[in-house]
């Protein structure tokens, strides 16, 4: 098993009325990498996650687990390997934020169980402590800021114990604080060594830190693929993204600053 | 610490929600040993257990079975609404969202036109046509919203809509090619009551009702997971176009069984279940069977109502729950906003 990826993709593909979203693709994420994926609006990047969580069926090519091909895995047996975080969620979820992150349990829940277990309880404190959000426990997820909410569904994902946490743009609506904040907790996540993380993200930052790998996608496909001071350089950002990139911070970790024309 | 040890408690939801639910039961049991009692001719229990032949009459042939698919329709009803809205994540979806009701008014209306006067006035070449009707109804919704992706929600509501519609159409045009006395009949099954029942009807009630309880209580986990999101939901595992067939096939079916005997009752589906979310909560484990005993006792009292308040003349109960769900759906959904 050792010799295995935790994820790995094989000439994937996935196509929808003929255009194709995402592919040829091949991927392999190791167990304990900290994956960022970038590209432009458009690049296939949330397909590739849903194709990766096993929300989508291929078109074309494989994935495997493990080396298992998914096609020979049930839903509850991905489910308890691989956790996502979408993007896009419902605007009104009627639960507190203990409820939402106990449904994360839902994959080690039997059919017959009528309550969750103090096993389940225990993890959903767990969760919420790393997450650094015990005090929110009792309130309406509905009431929360945009930051503590993806803190929640973050939380939720945790406490689903799957190793492989899959993230669709993380840091994305948030105030500079919250985009931080979200950012230093998946860093932790990450550097536990308990989590493999992969994250679709516009946020070059967010890359550049906590990412120890980034992807370049570009229309559906692996554009360049390597630690974020090769990849995040401003010349293959600016082929990529097709705007102008200059490095700021220095130091081992540059980040990348998008360079807007006609300031004063 | 204590006090985050107060607010932090994990188990106390719960069992605010158990001790809600033992309530409702009690007050499920209040209601069905003390409505055959009450009504025009009110009956003691002393008299019935003595053997008067009067009370004995009332209570065991009149009343208990009305009770009972009071108490069946009622629940079922409320069972239902939980289902559909957690489905279609829409407080205002209903059990009657997909066309079941008027596809059950057009199975009886065409019985009430074309069908031999004689057997229907057993009523059961009614209930048949009309149980018959919700399942076409259904089915037609459903067999126009799978796509190659499953089926998908906002195709299901429009579907269900254009039925309903159309359906109404159907109804209206028969109703026309009819004469004074069946146009009457059918207006007045349509408007949903529990006047004519023995316990033929229970029998036939109470399986669905139970049926269809046990099938959504069984999803339970799956549909607690819709709450935050069909995305989230298959994430974690769950089937999400298969949950969705299994509680509306199973729903409806139960739906369309009880409304073949009743005739369409509204808004009990729709107040029960937001009243229920907002007392014991959002998770269905404690939701479908609150919705079951809330819902049965609820129409039942309406039918206790509809029963008394023009006695000796009996409402439809349709008609009451109509009138009074009217206004209070809308108090709920102000008070809810502000």
């Amino acid at each position: 098993m050792s010799g295995e990826p935790f994820v790995a993709c094989r000439s994937l593909g996935w196509e929808t009325r003929g255009r194709r979203i995402v592919g040829p693709v091949d991927l392999a994420v190791d167990a304990g990498e900290c994956v960022a994926v970038v590209g432009p609006n458009g690049a296939g990047k949330t397909t590739l996650l849903r194709l990766v969580t096993g929300l989508l069926a291929p078109t074309a090519g494989e994935l495997r687990l493990h080396g298992r091909p998914y096609a020979g895995l049930s839903r509850r047996e991905l489910a308890r390997a691989i956790a996502y975080v979408p993007q896009i969620r419902p605007a009104r979820v009627p639960l507190t934020v203990e409820e939402v992150v106990l449904l994360g349990r839902h994959p080690h829940l039997g059919r017959l169980q009528l309550a969750p277990r103090p096993a389940d309880y225990a993890a959903v404190g767990e969760a919420l402590a790393r997450v650094g959000i015990e005090a929110l426990r009792g309130r309406p997820v509905d009431e929360l800021s945009g930051g503590e909410r993806q803190s929640v569904y973050i939380a939720a994902a945790l406490a689903q114990e799957a190793p492989l946490l899959v993230l669709d743009e993380p840091t994305t609506h948030l105030d500079p604080r919250h985009q931080a904040e979200v950012a230093s907790l998946l860093a932790r996540i990450a550097r536990s060594g308990h989590r493999t993380v992969l994250a679709a993200t516009h946020d070059l930052a967010f890359a550049a830190v906590v990412a120890e790998r980034v992807v370049a996608l570009a229309d559906g496909r692996v554009a360049a693929d390597g630690p974020p001071s090769e990849i995040l350089r401003p010349e293959l950002l600016g082929e990529l993204f097709g705007a102008r990139f200059e490095l700021a911070g220095g130091g081992a970790r540059p980040v990348p600053v998008l360079r807007i024309e006609g300031g004063p | 610490m204590s006090m985050a040890a107060e607010r932090t408690g994990g188990r106390r939801p719960g069992r605010h929600r158990a001790a809600a639910l033992a309530l409702l039961a009690v007050a499920w049991l209040a209601v069905l040993l003390l409505a055959p009692l009450a009504g025009s001719q009110p009956v003691s229990l002393a008299d019935v257990a003595a053997g008067d032949p009067v009370a004995e009459a009332i209570f065991w042939r009149l009343r208990l079975p009305r009770v009972l698919l009071a108490l069946a329709a009622g629940g079922a009803l409320a069972v239902a609404g939980v289902a559909f809205q957690t489905l279609f994540r829409n407080p205002l979806a209903e059990p009657y969202t997909l066309g079941v009701a008027t596809g059950a008014s057009l199975g009886a209306v065409l019985a009430l036109r074309f069908a031999d006067p004689a057997t229907v006035a057993g009523f059961a070449g009614v209930a048949a046509a009309s149980f018959a009707g919700a399942l076409a109804a259904t089915a037609l919704v459903v067999g126009l919203a799978v796509s190659r992706r499953g089926v998908e929600t906002g195709t299901l509501l429009l579907a269900g809509v254009a039925v309903a519609l159309s359906s109404s159409a159907l109804i209206l045009f028969v109703q026309y090619l009819s004469d004074a006395t069946q146009t009457f009949r059918m207006v007045r099954w349509m408007m949903g009551g529990l006047a004519v029942v023995g316990y033929r009807d229970v029998a036939w009630a109470v399986p669905w009702a139970i049926g269809g309880s046990a099938v959504l209580l069984a999803s339970r986990w799956e549909l607690n997971q819709l709450l935050t999101g069909e995305e989230l939901a298959a994430s974690r595992g769950v089937d999400v176009s298969r949950l969705r067939l299994r509680v509306l096939a199973a729903t409806s079916l139960m739906v369309g069984a009880l409304v073949a005997v009743t005739g369409p009752i509204g808004f009990v589906g729709l107040i029960v279940p937001h009243a229920l979310r907002r007392w014991v909560g959002h998770d269905h484990l404690f939701l479908a069977p609150a919705a079951l005993l809330a819902g049965g006792a609820f129409l039942t009292l309406c039918d206790l109502a509809a029963r008394t308040v023009a006695a000796p003349a009996q409402l439809p109960v349709g008609v009451l729950t109509a009138l009074l769900g009217g206004p209070f759906f809308l108090w709920l959904l102000f008070a809810g906003r502000r």
